[in-house]
């Protein structure tokens, strides 16, 4: 049961049509999960962004680490803090859960390094697990924000009227650049963020949205922005909130997408209403660590959502669906894939291990099943053509290198 | 169409050259060189564009001599450029030309949502107009401020020192690095250079990655692709000295 004045939060993470065509993971992560019990209950909506690139490479990690420690940080000072004190909890997210949000990350990605072989060699730096991360609270009588990086939060003011209520500001000159959760010195940054509103001191918003970067970035201008945000919120969670986002990414930015969002009571579509229960964890497609991952945030209190009332589409046909959706881009898709038609040549074997595990690397496994031919593959023309096309291509291609061990495009 | 009335959209990269155009380019074959690099690395551009379709890969340039004017003006998508010959005669107003840029960079016309803009400055003189000014007035946009800087010296007579100006701080330690001028001295090294700006540069500005803002980055809005192995290769031939 969650609080009254709030309906139950959703919210999703989909890896980046870029990312996807080039085997990366997914490295944004969101949760939406109800805390407390009785009085002391509110809910929780987070969103992170890990930064990509070759410097960040542990950043989807980063961003799902990210996402429980402020779970389990706001859940510690739920239990300090009546939420009746709005001048506590202003304090809480302008100060306290920064910093506690912050060491409980720099722990949770330091036990994770020492996990690994590289430990042995190289010392631990936070920066490559780097990420940003939003939260919002939503409690009976107030609703507040805090976070740091290039999140944005919308209010819905009514049907179809959004307005933008956070968003980094950075000097010129930054460049995609964006506060992170791995700088030392930033709580400055996370206290120009925070805000803490009464459901009773003036027009309260009827629904919040929080997203990553990659939303307003695939958006031409702040106007399609806050149209979409209002148009996401109306969408059913699950397989369509995910479907939406996919075709965002695609058509817009190519950036790892994810939303947390979540009405005042009395606000929701009658298909949101009673689908929720009262946690979602979002974590992209990370495969094993984000199912390590998951397990650790039921452990920490919160629990799987399952939320799929009908059989959800594989991973492999929902990747059919994106490229039939976007014909001009199936040939910028599978050019990218060049080696790894040539290595499923040289290792059919390894076709196999992707086809089992098809949600670690749909596009790789898509090609894989169309290695025999795509007569049987459930796809559009366009798509079927040039996968036999890059086949024919491929079996032209002289070997000349020996196998690496890449086939799986995902580690 | 899920999203009636929402614009999703790619987002632009816009390359800029900007091409010195002074009467010295016309000896030794140096400004033949460039239109044939240039027109060379078009296929591979246009390439990595397709590869990449959340950018929008549009190209301008600008030619300066006695004065600076846009050589290709509007912004024009990579796979229907025709590059059409830059002809040299005049001195060097780099300055100018670097006062032009700004004023391109200005925003608008540059969309909120664009890629970090590459900028590739190719010069074989020293400037002979206000240099400091036309640079001042560049770096005021903050999109100068985001844009890959990168410069092509070419042959020896290049002045170096504004060419290191125009890209930013100097890194630390030897040896070849993006964030220096690029010294080429022959036309099959300006052509690796012009090839490896407008491809592998292109392809590292598309991505969708983000930074910690003020961290070091090696002085990069982007991280920078490796040079090409045989440029950094001291043993390679790659032709004659001849500028």
């Amino acid at each position: 049961m969650v609080s009254r004045a709030w309906g139950s939060g959703t919210s999703c993470s989909v890896i980046g049509a870029a990312h996807r065509r080039q085997g990366k993971p997914c490295q944004d992560a969101s949760l939406s999960c109800q805390l407390g019990s009785g009085a002391q209950q509110l809910q929780l909506l987070a969103v992170s962004d890990g930064h990509g690139g070759s410097r960040y490479w542990l950043s989807e990690v980063g961003s799902a680490q990210a996402c429980l420690a402020a779970q389990a940080a706001v859940e510690e000072a739920l239990r300090g803090h009546p939420l009746s004190n709005r001048e506590q909890w202003l304090r809480q997210l302008q100060l306290e859960l920064p910093e506690a949000i912050q060491q409980r990350w720099l722990e949770a990605v330091h036990r994770d390094w020492q996990e690994r072989p590289d430990s042995e060699t190289t010392p631990f730096s936070s920066s490559v697990y780097g990420c940003t991360l939003g939260l919002v609270l939503m409690a009976p009588q107030w609703w507040g924000c805090t976070g740091i990086g290039d999140w944005d939060l919308v209010g819905i003011s009514s049907p179809g009227e959004a307005s933008l209520l956070s968003e980094e500001s950075l000097q010129g000159g930054a460049a995609e650049a964006t506060t992170s959760l791995c700088q030392a010195d930033v709580l400055g940054a996370w206290r120009e963020r925070a805000q803490l509103h009464g459901l009773g001191d003036g027009p309260a918003p009827l629904g919040l949205l929080l997203s990553t970067d990659g939303i307003r970035k695939s958006c031409a201008t702040d106007a399609d922005f806050l149209q979409l945000c209002s148009q996401l919120m109306e969408l059913e969670s699950g397989t369509p909130l995910e479907q939406a986002l996919m075709e965002i990414t695609a058509q817009g930015s190519g950036d790892d997408v994810s939303v947390a969002m979540v009405q005042r009571s009395g606000q929701h579509s009658g298909q949101r209403t009673g689908q929720h229960s009262s946690s979602s964890l979002g974590l992209g497609r990370l495969g094993p660590v984000a199912l390590a991952l998951g397990i650790a945030a039921a452990g920490a209190g919160g629990w799987w959502w399952l939320q799929q009332r009908r059989p959800a589409p594989s991973p492999i046909e929902r990747e059919v669906a994106q490229l039939c959706g976007a014909p001009e881009r199936i040939n910028a898709s599978l050019s990218q894939r060049r080696e790894q038609f040539l290595q499923l040549l040289r290792q059919p074997q390894a076709g196999k291990a992707l086809l089992q595990e098809p949600e670690r690397d749909p596009l790789g496994a898509l090609i894989a099943g169309s290695m025999g031919g795509s007569a049987s593959l459930q796809a559009c023309l366009p798509l079927k053509q040039a996968l036999d096309a890059h086949w024919q291509t491929a079996r032209k291609t002289p070997v000349t290198t020996p196998p690496s061990p890449q086939v799986p495009a995902r580690p | 169409m899920p999203f009636p009335n929402v614009r999703l959209s790619n987002r632009p990269l816009h390359f800029i050259y900007l091409c010195d155009c002074s009467g010295s380019m016309a000896a030794q074959g140096k400004m033949q060189a460039l239109n044939q690099a240039i027109r060379q690395s078009l296929p591979g551009m246009a390439e990595v564009a397709e590869q990449n379709p959340e950018a929008r890969v549009l190209v301008r340039a600008v030619r300066f001599a006695d004065g600076a004017a846009w050589h290709l003006a509007e912004p024009t998508p990579v796979q229907e450029l025709q590059w059409r010959d830059l002809e040299a005669g005049g001195i060097t107003a780099m300055g100018e030309a670097l006062s032009l840029v700004a004023h391109a960079l200005q925003s608008p016309p540059m969309e909120d949502r664009a890629l970090p803009p590459v900028l590739v400055l190719i010069s074989d003189g020293q400037p002979t107009d206000d240099f400091d000014a036309g640079l001042s007035r560049l770096m005021r946009e903050p999109w100068a401020q985001k844009a890959v800087r990168l410069a092509i010296a070419m042959g020896h007579d290049a002045d170096l020192e504004v060419l290191q100006q125009f890209i930013g701080p100097e890194p630390a330690g030897g040896g070849k690095s993006p964030r220096r001028p690029l010294q080429a001295s022959n036309a099959t090294t300006l052509a690796q250079y012009i090839q490896w700006a407008s491809t592998a540069v292109v392809g590292a500005a598309s991505m969708p990655a983000s930074r910690i803002a003020q961290s070091d980055e090696n002085g990069s809005n982007i991280p920078l692709p490796d040079l090409p192995p045989t440029l950094l290769d001291p043993t390679d031939d790659v032709g004659p000295l001849v500028w």
